[in-house]
């Protein structure tokens, strides 16, 4: 495996967790993320590997269902109650220490100083990020303070510069303002504001784009990338939109039903679909393209997540399924190309099954 | 209410004219609900829905699309403007001007498919009481077999097992969901579907079924289209034609592909340049990114609503409200625009900067 770094095979999962970072931020490796309910267990993340260098944008893409969000969670360690990581690591390079998040104690003081400091998150709702009744300058200079050690002017001064820097209107009145005062762009942006306070060297954006309208998702999007060029934090997008995904990313990851289905970066993914999941996806995307361009949707209808297919979790909607092959076993990650894997029998790992 | 076709500028392929329609709310405030204002969502707004074809309402939130449709089938009463509405040969029918029981045969014929499958839908009632409904209240049944037998054939035309009527809606997905809730509105064989962000909430593989089992649909029984949308590729693929609003009004209207390829409103062309395309090789391109955000319908800049957030704007912008008038298209399909500079601008749509040819023959 040259040119890209990624653990999440067996030999992996035994080397000591500093080992292997080869200059990542964060690595994902084998992440299982299980919900355990009276109907049975859930196994919304099963075994997803990825790693993110400084500096990088990732975009995790899927539909409802495929895990990314609860891969997120499990990151920050913020999952429901009923959610527990059941296996693999989650390696972050906290200054010159690497730490297993997915070890530590979820309200323990390690956590606490990465969470908003080193990692901070961005979510689809921003009124669910702020507390109606501070004003949104009090909510970010807590958090400055909580993390550094700094006065109260001083974290004042911080807050209107960051406020500045998303481009509210009126950066010194803005920060005496509550949530329900602003408009949905405006609250996007305090929202911005509120998590990039402490410079974060990783940004997890959860949808964020999701509940706005277009010409407000097109300004979030430039923020993001201005911001990201500003401040060179890595970021994390996650989203159904693969739209967004090919606007703002440098590599994507798509995931189906807690599975990885194939990795590479933007262009090769968008323009050299191997997966048939992924070339399903694009194909049911209706194009701002001139002329009648036709789409394609997937037939049948995602499974449901107590009675997961068992082999490929695709192979019941895979218009190339091998009989045989697909429903008995996991498809392992092929490399199809440099930096572009793919999980699907149809680009190897057969040979291996006897 | 009848009017003779000669009071009305309806053509013979027009089944549903909407003229100048006006839906203001009251902004009331304090224990008297003292009127202190008003909020224009839809203000006078005119358009023709054609026999057959699928015209779109495209906008952003509070841009007036939903109560405009709302006010079509009268589940809000306009303030004022007419909808006229016609079956086959028959003189037109102002809604607006019909009680509650005159209404029952024209919403037999405008039915509509809301956004959310889960809220959309009884959770304690089965397929069949669900589909079946319509069919009971508008008598169009004889007895249980009959409506079972006519459940079932809906079931089918929609791509669901007819076998599946007694279970409730719990049961299936969304995208199935969905599919129940076209079979309901399809139940009273309609001549007008409204549509109102019917693939929105839909996760795009399943939201392309949607979208091409509509279409089979409209093929099949003729129906006519009013699709209510925010997402402009959606609206690209299963339009005909486009009519994009803004607060309140509609800014511009014209057939899908010319609207697209060759806007004339500032707005079209910023909401056409922010959509996202699954492509990175558009990622460099040169977007525009609109300042602001939607203008309040309650309190709304003087002038063309747009001007603030337009880079063209002009004194005559802040000053005169633009009226629609028409920028190209031919006798069948005209395409206006709602801009004082709509003749002069060189805006750019879908495929790039376009050269316009004179009189619009392209």
């Amino acid at each position: 495996m040259t040119g890209i770094q990624r653990g999440g095979t067996a030999m992996d999962d035994l080397a000591p967790p500093a080992a292997g970072m080869n200059g990542a931020l964060l690595s994902v490796r084998n992440l299982q993320t299980h919900f355990f309910s009276r109907e049975g267990v859930v196994k919304a993340v099963d075994g997803v590997s990825f790693d993110i260098k400084p500096g990088e944008i990732l975009g995790i893409a899927g539909e409802s269902g495929c895990g990314k969000s609860v891969t997120s969670q499990s990151i920050l360690r913020i999952l429901p109650k009923n959610g527990k990581i059941v296996g693999g690591e989650i390696l972050f390079q906290n200054e010159d220490r690497t730490v297993d998040l997915a070890t530590e104690d979820a309200d323990g003081r390690v956590l606490r100083d990465i969470r908003g400091k080193e990692i901070a998150m961005i979510f689809q709702e921003p009124m669910t990020a702020f507390s109606p009744v501070h004003s949104i300058g009090d909510q970010i200079i807590e958090t400055i303070r909580i993390h550094q050690e700094v006065s109260k002017e001083e974290a004042h001064d911080q807050a209107v510069e960051m406020l500045r820097r998303v481009g509210m209107p009126n950066p010194a009145r803005n920060i005496d303002e509550y949530t329900f005062n602003l408009s949905g762009g405006m609250r996007q942006r305090a929202m911005v504001a509120l998590s990039l306070s402490c410079r974060p060297k990783l940004l997890i954006a959860d949808e964020p784009t999701t509940a706005v309208d277009v010409t407000i998702q097109a300004q979030m999007l430039e923020l993001l990338r201005d911001i990201q060029a500003d401040l060179g934090m890595a970021i994390i997008m996650i989203t159904h939109d693969l739209g967004v995904i090919a606007e703002l990313t440098d590599r994507v990851m798509i995931m189906y039903l807690g599975k990885e289905v194939e990795h590479g970066t933007v262009e090769d993914v968008f323009h050299r679909p191997q997966h048939p999941y992924t070339r399903g996806l694009l194909a049911s995307i209706p194009k701002m393209e001139p002329g009648r361009v036709e789409i394609e949707p997937i037939e049948g209808v995602v499974p449901n997540p107590y009675a997961m297919p068992t082999g490929c979790k695709f192979h019941t909607r895979c218009p190339d399924f091998i009989a045989g092959v697909c429903e008995k076993h996991d498809p392992p990650l092929t490399q199809v190309a440099k930096g572009h894997e793919v999980s699907c029998f149809l680009y190897g790992g057969r040979e291996r099954l006897e | 209410m009848t009017i003779t076709t000669r009071e009305t500028d309806m053509n013979e392929r027009t089944i549903i004219s909407v003229r100048n329609l006006v839906k203001h709310f009251p902004i009331e405030t304090g224990f008297l609900r003292r009127q202190v204002g008003v909020v224009k969502a839809v203000d006078n707004v005119n358009f023709d829905l054609n026999e057959g074809e699928t015209l779109a309402l495209v906008g952003e939130s509070g841009c007036g699309k939903t109560t405009t449709s709302h006010c079509i089938i009268q589940a809000q009463r306009p303030t004022a403007g007419r909808v006229l509405f016609r079956i086959g040969d028959a003189e037109p029918m102002d809604l607006t001007q019909m009680e509650k029981g005159e209404l029952k045969e024209a919403r037999r014929n405008i039915r509509m498919i809301y956004q959310d499958p889960y809220s959309s839908l009884n959770p304690r009632m089965t397929l069949l009481q669900i589909i079946g409904e319509p069919l009971v209240i508008h008598r169009m049944v004889k007895n249980q077999d009959d409506l079972q037998e006519r459940v079932a054939e809906l079931l089918r035309l929609v791509r669901l097992d007819p076998s599946t009527m007694n279970r409730y809606p719990h049961a299936f997905s969304g995208g199935q969901r969905q599919r129940i809730a076209i079979a309901r509105a399809l139940s009273l064989s309609p001549k007008v579907v409204i549509a109102d962000e019917a693939v929105s909430a839909l996760d795009v593989s399943v939201q392309a079924q949607i979208l091409n089992l509509l279409k089979e649909l409209q093929n099949q029984l003729g129906l006519t289209y009013l699709f209510v949308a925010h997402n402009l590729a959606v609206v690209k693929y299963e339009a005909d034609r486009v009519a994009v609003m803004y607060a309140g009004k509609i800014v511009e209207i014209g057939e899908t592909e010319a609207l697209y390829s060759n806007p004339r409103h500032p707005y079209t062309e910023a909401l056409i340049s922010a959509a996202p395309n699954p492509d990175p090789d558009t990622k460099h391109r040169e977007r525009i990114v609109l300042s602001g955000e939607v203008a309040d319908p309650g309190n709304l800049p003087g002038g063309c609503a747009f001007h603030p957030r337009c880079r063209y704007a002009e004194d005559r912008c802040r000053q005169e409200m633009p009226e629609l008038i028409d920028v190209g298209g031919n006798e069948i399909q005209s395409h206006q625009a709602a801009c004082h500079f709509a003749e002069s601008l060189e805006l750019t749509g879908i495929a790039g900067p376009t050269l316009r040819e004179e009189g619009g023959s392209a």
